[in-house]
């Protein structure tokens, strides 16, 4: 063989071995890097996103909802006459045109100007043709009735990951129910960008939220809330609350709070706004507690209706303190039916004393005092009753009429309810069903408690509580031909060791119609400046709401 | 002699047979790839405005919304009622 075919032989095997030393060195040595490069080249993970389940009133209607949204970004890079597109921008986007003038000048290729910005501003945005504005589609939760119970719904914000989290309310409650589960795909995609049907398999399945229907009434919720809210100015509280339930389910028709928010826009507002004060908030309740002690003492047999009370010829003196009636107006020998008629602090002394604090607390601690109340709602507190050995004595005459005991809202609007309900109470409710994304619907049933006091001890502290309204401070704002329960509560507040009486906590308690009650409502007023009294701020509020509740239902008057 | 070439000749009709039925069909799925994305879009218009439609039945059949609307029109809100208590009396001739 001669040289030159032994060179050309040689060079041919160098270029093979050169050609296999490179061809190991991509599929061996660099395999595992390379296929992930082509992988991520060709394939995409796409996150179907599982939609949030929507809230509805009894009704049907949606009072909260995902939304399509954009956010409005630009390039200040590409965007010359920063002053003409800042002002265009502030025209359409309701911004001052500063504020977007300074973000133009920002030495940044992406610039987000503002979220939540609908279609339709989107598309005038979009004639303009302005340089360097672009749009992000996003999904936002959207409140169709604005404020409107937003202390119950709660609001969604995102968690530490960056995802949506619903946060109070029932949005924070139900918000794994809420939420669904996303579904993922690996999407294969062509050398142009097109995806490859034969090559797209999904992994997992997204799953859609539940939606969850309400016991609130759209209708009563937007009385409670026009009424509470008018009243408030009236009056010059600081802040008030209300909420409406039935007494035989539990169902929570309409639950209000003010000062409140917009939980679409919940980052424009204090956070001390975001928990719903009607289940957090705690109070001395004054004399709306009454009729819980009334009627455990009716309920023990250790007083009747027409019982005298031989203590209530003047002030009751308890160790070293003197315990007065709210106009230092006294009535020997009154009766109980009195006592809560005149709202009569020494009559409730003569109730406790004979009670004894060891039946008052396990009749307390049955209506509930003390304890959660259960409902569905995200933050409810309670707090605990004092231990026994540490209950004074004039702790325990103050507890009797309402004052050095504290309870929340929900507590004693669920435990007057059991006085509604013939002795029965029940769990406060705000869901009534949920709704599964095949469209079954489950209901959730209504759940009793317990049974605190007899249906007969019900039915006299119901008369008594009658009387109370018909006779008693409130008696001018009562609705005529309408049988409604109710009482007054006028509460010193406790300030820096010692009660200022200028400042008081106003309410109302009551349910109609008392025979057959349809609701039962709360109203309470912090600090009404236009007057202190119960009887003159939350009543008016009170029967305001119930003159329409009972229209709106249909309940004729039945008697004067 | 004739068998083997006969099952060569068969193997080779296969394969070259399933070769073209595989590439016709790759053929066909990359160009739905242009279709799909076609019809994606379309979906995603279409669910966009069923949303912004649901959007708008939702903000005009809210009570903030009728509430504020009846305002302007002067409806006020009703301060006083009837009550009949009484049976109405009937003219009998």
């Amino acid at each position: 063989m001669s040289w030159r075919y032994r060179t050309t032989l040689l060079f041919f095997l160098v270029i093979f071995a050169l050609i296999i030393c490179r061809l190991f060195y991509w599929q061996v040595v660099r395999a595992q890097e390379l296929s992930i490069l082509g992988q991520e080249q060709y394939d995409e993970q796409v996150v179907s996103q599982a939609q949030r389940g929507e809230i509805k009133t009894s009704d049907g209607f949606t009072i909260a909802a995902d939304k399509l949204a954009y956010l409005v970004y630009t390039n200040p890079k590409v965007v010359k006459d920063k002053q003409n597109e800042a002002d265009v921008l502030g025209k359409l986007l309701d911004i001052k045109s500063a504020t977007i003038s300074a973000l133009l000048n920002v030495d940044k290729f992406w610039v987000p100007i503002t979220s939540d910005v609908d279609s339709s501003v989107k598309e005038k945005i979009s004639a303009k043709n302005l340089p360097g504005v672009g749009f992000q589609p996003e999904t936002v939760r959207y409140y169709p009735e604005a404020s409107m119970a937003a202390h119950m719904l709660g609001f969604l914000g995102k968690d530490i990951n960056g995802n949506d989290a619903g946060y109070f309310g029932l949005e924070g409650y139900y918000n794994r129910l809420l939420s669904g589960k996303n579904g993922y795909a690996v999407v294969v995609h062509d050398a142009a960008g097109h995806p490859i049907l034969a090559k797209m398999n999904d992994s997992t399945v997204k799953v859609d939220g539940s939606d969850l229907i309400l016991h609130i009434d759209r209708r009563i919720q937007f009385v409670l809330d026009q009424t509470l809210k008018d009243g408030i100015q009236k009056y010059g509280a600081k802040s008030g609350m209300a909420a409406v339930m039935d007494p035989k389910t539990g169902g929570i028709l309409a639950m209000s709070s003010f000062p409140t928010y917009d939980p679409s826009s919940f980052q424009d507002y204090s956070e001390n706004l975001y928990s719903d004060p009607f289940i957090t908030s705690t109070y001395e309740p004054g004399s709306t507690f009454k009729p819980i002690v009334m009627s455990a003492a009716l309920d023990a047999g250790l007083i009747q209706p027409n019982t005298q009370c031989n203590i209530c010829s003047g002030p009751v003196q308890i160790g070293g303190y003197a315990i007065h009636t709210w106009n230092d107006q006294y009535f020997p020998n009154t009766t109980m039916t009195d006592v809560i008629v005149h709202s009569d602090n020494t009559g409730m002394v003569f109730v406790g004393e004979k009670l004894g604090l060891d039946r008052m607390l396990n009749y307390l601690q049955s209506f509930g005092i003390g304890d959660t109340t259960g409902i569905d709602l995200q933050g409810e507190e309670a707090p605990e009753l004092h231990p026994k050995d540490q209950w004074y004595p004039i702790d325990f005459a103050t507890a009797s009429f309402g004052q050095g005991i504290v309870v929340t809202p929900i507590e004693l609007l669920d435990a007057i309810g059991a006085i509604a309900n013939d002795g029965k109470r029940m769990e406060p409710q705000v869901v009534a069903a949920i709704q599964t994304p095949d469209g079954k619907t489950i209901p959730i049933p209504p759940k009793e408690i317990n049974q605190p006091i007899s249906a007969t001890t019900a039915k006299v502290m119901t008369q008594i509580m009658v009387d109370a309204v018909n006779n008693g401070e409130a008696q001018f704002y009562r609705l005529k031909g309408y049988d409604i329960a109710g009482k007054t509560g006028t509460a010193s507040i406790p300030v820096a060791g010692h009660y200022d009486p200028t400042k008081t906590i106003a309410s109302f308690v009551g349910f109609a119609p008392a025979n057959d009650p349809k609701f039962v409502m709360l109203v309470v007023l912090d600090e009404p400046s236009a007057s202190i009294w119960g009887s003159e701020t939350a009543a008016p509020i009170f029967f305001n709401v119930a003159k329409d509740i009972l229209m709106y239902d249909g309940i004729p008057p039945s008697g004067e | 002699m004739k068998k083997p070439l006969f099952i060569i000749g068969f193997l080779g009709f296969i394969t070259i047979g399933l070769l073209l039925g595989n590439i016709t069909l790759e053929n066909n799925f990359s160009t739905t790839g242009i279709t799909l994305v076609a019809l994606q879009n379309e979906i995603s218009t279409l669910k966009n405005e069923n949303e912004q439609l649901d959007v708008k039945w939702l903000q005009a059949a809210s009570f903030t919304t009728i509430d504020s609307k009846a305002e302007k029109l002067g409806y006020v809100p009703v301060t006083t009622e009837v009550d009949l208590t009484a049976p109405l009396p009937l003219a009998l001739r």
